[in-house]
């Protein structure tokens, strides 16, 4: 060590600070810090909030927004978005309903057939309707943003137009019992969809190659095809798989409601989208994890309902879901 | 460690005060340092360059001395006095100005635009819609003074982005010059500056000192070095190593940098070489707009062997390898990988023929940021390699990818971290990884050393020709002409889209080849 000017000294390696830990990783953070913020206030706020039963209640409530954002994760990590999630449950609602109530009409000694054909209505309904986004965001190169929110208007305006504006009655009472009100070993039959459903994009996502490569597709679509990765069919995959998540979610909901209603969906876009936001799910693409969104769609469902016990109203409610995407985003921006 | 430079005389006991000077400057992410306690002094009328392998925290020390990035701990003296930067703007203010690789300008605006942007000329307390008119010619006339000043060819009117890359650097240098910075920060300003543009930057720069500006001066190029630099700073694995002249000879700034003797930087070709595996016949691109036009080109690379194409930027080396790829459509000619003719239309097609390519804009086309290093390397295993399945099996991919990191001399420990995270050393590595995980017997590189550190130059060298020692075939197209007479067994040399000329090893002559460019 002769020579030089000035040569390195090392002191002791320094650790990183608490807080700079925390700004570094708050993108995982930021949602278990809304949770606990949300069960502090909402607990303090009314004594009936954390009681067995509300808290069932709202997991029972959750099920539908999950199932759409599962579907909304797997468009959202691919690099897309889709605006019409919400037309397409009230698509399936109504379609699904009409051609259950027809044929349990024509032939009511086999409600059961009523019921699969109302199922497999309603799941093609939600398939084409993510096919043709598919289509249009990769072949014709359509922003996903603009093809989904016209698909949510050309959609919606099927819906009313085959409805008539009236709720659809005369589904077989089969469908209530079992998908609206059913239960397995004391388990709410839509409880476990949802659960299966969790499972299988968990493990689609994680554990498949059609996860890899709908990843490398959200997060570097150009270096996905160098690496002979065909992003296209990958990502129309992803637009149908969210179209049957969301077809899935309006079947679930007609069952509970006992009607095919054509508003039904009307939130869940925001509302999806939100509940991947805040878990952490870019929108950029690339981006997210199945289980962040069950906790994200849960924190939602767990506000509005904090909100009704407190007593302030659906328009609150409303307004508190977008200030959460808002407060996230300013959170998670990177 | 023991360190032979030469001593250079301590001025700041006495001399002038320091422009900048940091102390103890530290940038931790996470556990890991990429800065770890850097006290450096930058003095008035010095260019003091920063040398190191890319991750070494010269990136990293100038985006705090910028102010773009806060630093963990240390300070930093402005003249003497402890200040902080917590924004780009605050030290602009402050006098110091960077110009990053990563430019930042507006491409639709035009070079004026750029010039004057965020400091527009002040408008009078005029109406608006003359004020603006007003404001817009002096912005012109006061971007025409500067670039004429600096001596720069660039047209103020023309839109950014339909400058080339050389061109727009040159648009960043002039905004940070047009307020006289105390201290202005260059990274690789020369990298994509032709010959004569960077004598006007150097000249510009000796113009700079002469008035007493101090300059930081980031260059992976030796040989500017002692052109234009006073003292050098060698930083290694986030750590100051030492500061020694300007004129220090190469190959101990190489020693400094490493860490290690270089005995031998290109690894010996092998000598015996098997059957043809590429053969492209008499190929011809359809032309097509952003393609530069390739005609008749005819060539073959056996197993074991590397063949180079050396070409001026645009001769249309780069299409002519991505063609091979099926990302160019082949008007004419035939293309056959191991005796069979492939006519791809999509990646996948060229890889399941057997044939690689590993692309030269690892940003854009190589990589995904966001992701790790281990998801990266096993993306087009999964469907063309030994890992190759509709599930995954992570344990058995780290297993194999464990091997190939150890070829491409990655470390191994940081495969977890997303690849934005990674110097650009790494992240080449990481392109080469990619390259390895599938069962191919052609490859194609197209620039894998651009922007690369001598250390992982090294690195991806020796990988090289451990693949020909494997007995797989190289097209290796290079703009870096010591790189391709090192590595290569043969060169072509291609010119206006047309291969001009062919060279063997041992007729490998520098102006020989040369002359064949233009």
């Amino acid at each position: 060590m002769s020579g030089d000017v000035s040569l390195s000294t090392r002191p002791a390696q320094a650790t990183p600070g608490f807080w700079a830990r925390i700004v570094e990783n708050r993108d995982l953070l930021a949602l278990p810090a809304m949770f606990i913020i949300a069960l502090l206030i909402f607990s303090l706020a009314s004594d009936k909030f954390l009681t067995t039963g509300n808290l069932t209640n709202v997991a029972r409530q959750s099920v539908y927004l999950l199932i759409v954002a599962l579907g909304q994760l797997v468009v959202m990590i691919g690099g897309g978005l889709d605006l019409s999630v919400g037309s397409n449950v009230s698509l399936t609602s109504v379609a699904s309903s009409m051609v259950m109530a027809a044929i349990f009409a024509a032939n009511p000694n086999d409600p059961w057939f009523a019921l699969w054909s109302g199922l497999a209505v309603g799941m093609a309904v939600g398939l084409a309707v993510g096919l043709v986004n598919g289509l249009g965001v990769t072949l014709l190169g359509i922003n996903p943003f603009m093809m989904t929110l016209g698909m949510s208007s050309v959609v919606f305006g099927i819906t009313l137009y085959i409805a008539g504006g009236v709720p659809i009655y005369g589904a077989p009472p089969l469908h209530g019992e079992i998908f609206g009100f059913g239960k397995i070993a004391g388990f709410p039959i839509p409880s476990l969809v949802a659960l299966a459903l969790v499972a299988l994009a968990w493990f689609t996502l994680e554990w498949t190659r059609f996860g890899r490569h709908l990843y490398a597709a959200g997060g570097n679509g150009r270096a996905a095809e160098l690496s002979g990765v065909r992003t296209v069919p990958v990502r129309i995959m992803a637009y149908m798989i969210c179209g049957m998540m969301a077809s899935l979610a309006g079947l679930l909901l007609t069952a509970r409601l006992g009607s095919g209603e054509a508003n039904v969906g009307a939130s869940l876009p925001l509302e999806s989208i939100a509940a991947c936001v805040i878990s952490g799910v870019s929108l950029a693409g690339g981006r997210g994890r199945a289980l962040a969104v069950v906790m994200g769609t849960l924190l939602i469902l767990l506000v509005q309902n904090g909100l009704n016990l407190m007593q302030v109203g659906a328009y609150a409610q409303s307004i508190a879901t977008g200030g959460i995407l808002i407060f996230a985003m300013a959170i998670v921006r990177r | 460690m023991t360190l032979h430079a030469t001593p250079v005389a301590e001025t700041a006991a006495t001399g002038p005060v320091p422009t900048i000077e940091t102390v103890g400057l530290t940038r931790l992410y996470g556990q890991n340092a990429a800065l770890d306690h850097v006290s450096l002094r930058f003095m008035p009328g010095e260019v003091h360059v920063l040398f190191g392998e890319n991750g070494a925290g010269k990136s990293t020390l100038i985006s705090m001395i910028s102010g773009a990035n806060a630093p963990s701990s240390g300070q930093i003296l402005l003249k003497g006095q402890p200040v902080r930067f917590d924004s780009v703007r605050m030290a602009r203010a402050n006098g110091v100005r960077a110009v990053f690789q990563e430019f930042s300008l507006v491409p639709d605006l035009t070079v004026a635009q750029n010039i004057t942007l965020g400091e527009e000329p002040a408008l009078g307390p005029r109406a608006f819609g003359l004020a603006n008119v007003l404001a817009k010619s002096a912005a012109r006339n006061e971007a025409r003074r500067l670039i004429e000043e600096l001596g720069f060819d660039l047209n103020p009117d023309a839109k950014v982005s339909t400058l080339t890359r050389g061109k727009q650097q040159m648009v960043e240098i002039c905004k940070a010059m047009r307020v006289r910075p105390d201290l202005l920060i260059l990274d690789e300003p020369t990298a994509s500056l032709s010959e004569h543009d960077s004598q006007a930057l150097f000249a510009l720069i000796r113009r700079l000192t002469a008035a007493g500006t101090a300059i930081i001066y980031v260059t992976h190029r030796m040989h500017e070095i002692p052109l234009i630099g006073h003292r050098l700073s060698v930083l290694r694995d986030g750590q100051f190593v030492a500061t020694v002249p300007a004129d220090t000879p190469e190959d101990r700034l190489i020693e400094l940098m490493t860490g290690r003797n270089m005995a031998k930087i290109y690894p010996q070709p092998r000598a015996d070489l098997g059957e043809v595996k590429l053969r492209l016949d008499n190929v011809t691109l359809t032309p097509r707009q952003g393609v530069e036009p390739v005609r008749d080109v005819s060539l073959t690379v056996r197993a074991g062997e590397i063949v180079g194409i050396a070409g001026l930027v645009g001769c249309g080396k780069g299409n002519l390898a991505q063609a091979c790829f099926g990302l160019h459509r082949v008007a004419e000619g035939t293309i056959e990988v191991s005796g069979r003719a492939i006519q791809p239309r999509h990646p996948s097609d060229a890889i399941k023929a057997g044939l690689w390519y590993s692309p030269a804009d690892r940003k854009n086309d190589g990589l995904a940021l966001d992701q790790s290093a281990h998801k990266n390397m096993i993306l087009s295993g999964l469907s063309f390699g030994p890992s190759r399945g509709e599930f995954l099996r992570p344990r058995r991919d780290a297993r194999r990818l464990a091997e190939l990191v150890r070829m491409v001399e990655f470390d191994a420990n940081r495969m977890g971290e997303p690849v934005s995270r990674f110097s650009g050393g790494n992240q080449q590595k990481i392109l080469l990884a990619k390259a390895l995980v599938q069962d191919v017997e052609v490859y194609v590189f197209d620039e894998p050393t651009v922007g690369v550190d001598i250390g992982a130059c090294l690195s991806i060298y020796r990988c090289l020709a451990t693949l020909s020692a494997r007995g797989a075939a190289i097209l290796l197209v290079s703009s870096n002409l010591p790189e391709l007479m090192g590595l290569t067994h043969r060169m072509l040399v291609m010119s206006q889209g047309r291969l001009v000329a062919e060279f063997d090893r041992a007729d490998y002559d520098e102006h020989k080849i040369l002359e064949q460019f233009f």
